[in-house]
């Protein structure tokens, strides 16, 4: 009968201690806050529990007439709260098994995806960059040029020269400096530049306290390979594109816009646009954004990437 | 003299073009463009011998402009492409000239030395438009004279066609306008998806017939939802009933 009653209310607490374990997940990955968190309660589990299970025992027994008996207080509590820790430990201690289980399994798939998903913007990235057509374009830009300007066929080459090894070397968590980064586009922008000529114009406009942020590495290539992809080599009509870097509050905006072409309504993000964003989130988390939008006769692209601590 | 037309959007890349042709004893530049539909209209114009062709360009593709032009009347063409590998694939299956970018002097002089052989055997540019109506899919525009100018439509505003000797009339809600070619050969670019002949002389587009009236001896009448009556023959009935049945 007296065991009847423990297993009664003990089985209460053991459900509680189950039903609330999901607002002590995130304690998970540190075993003692996570034990911590559930063993403050333990003076309020002893207490009510020797009060609750020697009550039914004494409503039981006088019940039936009779008296039940029982050490003193003093030994009891301090008896039944040593049972009490002993079995509340244990018990977490499954709890703590099964839930360290779960929250594994779960970040074990949320690696694989990530993973997967790092391979796919890897070698989007390197389609990207290494496009064949860009390449041959390049090249033959360069064989013509050597007929009529060689000094420039040479400075040509030898952009295309950079671009590659910097396409190259670089991977996909490389930061650089905004300098840097500026460089690599502005040798990308040159040879577009020399095959598009009279039909582009490209403005500049960097904050020169800026240059020594660090950024991804060929974070804005891609952005700007799309606007010669969709804006200029559709039409004929002269494109003006502007290269911006400045200072936004706590952050740096690098905007990359145009005239002359705007984007479709519900028009869908391409694998260019889709990998820098990953890019973004894989290394800023949610305190960086990439926003395409149309703004005044044209298109902007607008990164935003928190600046370090140092700087601001 | 060789006439030639070049067309590329990259400045460039049609210079060198110009050099290379202006330097053939036997060849002359009349014409060059920096987009497809002045490319078009360059051939429609000038009637070149040969067109040199670039791939990617605004407006119209190269290849877009091959399957525009009327193949026995069409100069030789030759597409020059940086890298397009479907396109060179059925290029090298229908031995069409091209150049790939980049090309050298070589490269250059033995395909104009090929040019010289197929003007010599008096060969059109046929081969080149057939590939480029396969490669760019039942032609959803079509280049159509506007005054002086060529203008593109949209094929699938176009309600019926009539033929007129050598000429089509391309009837569009809008307007008419007229075409000189013939309808058969119009028929083979447009496709068979959305044209189909009701008569020696008529085609309709099957998104405009609303009704069709029995008559004797097996003809029908075709109503246009626009109202216009056309009548189909005996010979291109059961066609078009195959084609409504779908």
């Amino acid at each position: 009968m007296s065991e009847g009653t423990s297993a009664l209310v003990s089985t209460g607490w053991m459900w509680i201690a189950v039903r609330v374990h999901g607002s002590h997940e995130r304690h998970l990955h540190k075993p003692l806050s996570w034990f911590g968190s559930y063993l403050r309660w333990l003076p309020v589990v002893c207490i009510s529990w020797i009060t609750a299970v020697y009550a039914i025992r004494h409503g039981i027994w006088s019940a039936a007439g009779r008296t039940y008996e029982h050490p003193s207080w003093g030994f009891v509590v301090v008896y039944e709260s040593l049972k009490l820790t002993y079995g509340a430990g244990l018990w977490l201690g499954v709890l703590f098994g099964i839930a360290s289980y779960g929250q594994w399994q779960l970040q074990w798939q949320r690696l694989l995806r990530t993973q997967e998903a790092l391979a796919e913007a890897q070698l989007a990235r390197l389609q990207g960059q290494l496009r064949p057509h860009f390449l041959f374009n390049a090249l033959n830009t360069v064989s013509a040029l050597m007929h009529t300007d060689v000094a420039r066929a040479d400075r040509l080459v030898a952009a295309l020269g950079d671009l590659l090894r910097i396409s190259l070397r670089s991977n996909e968590h490389e930061m650089t400096p905004l300098a840097e980064e500026l460089r690599t586009l502005g040798l990308y922008a040159g040879i577009m530049l020399e095959r598009f000529r009279d039909r582009v114009t490209l403005d500049w406009q960097t904050d020169q306290a800026l240059l020594a942020t660090p950024v991804p590495a060929l974070l804005l290539q891609p952005l700007l390979e799309n606007v010669f992809k969709h804006g200029v080599e559709p039409t004929v009509a002269h494109v003006r594109i502007t290269v911006s870097v400045r200072r936004e509050a706590g952050s740096v905006e690098l905007v990359i816009g145009n005239s002359g072409f705007m984007l479709a309504p519900e028009q869908a993000d391409g694998v260019g646009l889709r990998n820098c964003r990953e890019r973004l989130s894989i290394i800023y988390g949610n305190t960086a954004s990439l926003l395409v939008h149309n703004e005044g006769d044209g298109v902007a692209a607008r990164v935003l990437i928190p600046l370090p601590d140092t700087i601001q | 003299m060789i006439r030639v037309v070049i067309a590329d959007d990259e400045a460039p890349a049609r210079e060198k073009l110009e050099r290379w042709v202006a330097e053939q004893p036997d060849v002359t530049v009349v014409g060059s463009a920096e987009d497809g539909l002045s490319a078009a209209q360059h051939i429609d114009q000038l009637h070149p011998d040969l067109a040199f062709l670039d791939i990617q360009m605004p407006t119209l593709s190269g290849i877009q402009v091959a399957a525009q032009l009327e193949p026995s009347s069409a100069p030789l063409i030759v597409f020059v492409t940086a890298f397009d590998e479907h396109a060179v694939k059925a290029f090298e299956i229908n031995a069409v000239d091209y150049l790939l970018k980049p090309y050298d002097l070589d490269r250059f002089t033995h395909t104009m030395q090929r040019v010289r052989q197929r003007l010599h055997a008096s060969q059109s540019g046929a081969m080149a438009v057939a590939v480029g109506r396969t490669q760019s899919a039942g032609c959803e525009r079509l280049l159509v004279p506007e005054g002086e100018r060529l203008q593109l439509i949209d094929a699938a505003s176009v309600e019926w066609l009539q033929a007129d000797d050598n000429y089509v009339h391309v009837h569009t809600a809008a307007r008419t306008y007229l075409l000189r070619r013939t309808l058969q050969d119009l028929l083979s670019q447009l496709g068979d998806q959305r044209f189909v002949r009701v008569h020696k002389s008529t085609a309709v587009n099957l998104g405009f017939v609303g009704s069709l009236t029995p008559l004797f001896k097996g003809d029908y009448e075709i109503h246009l939802r626009n109202g216009r009556i056309l009548r189909l023959s005996r010979r291109y009935r059961d066609a078009l009933f195959t084609r409504m049945g779908q």
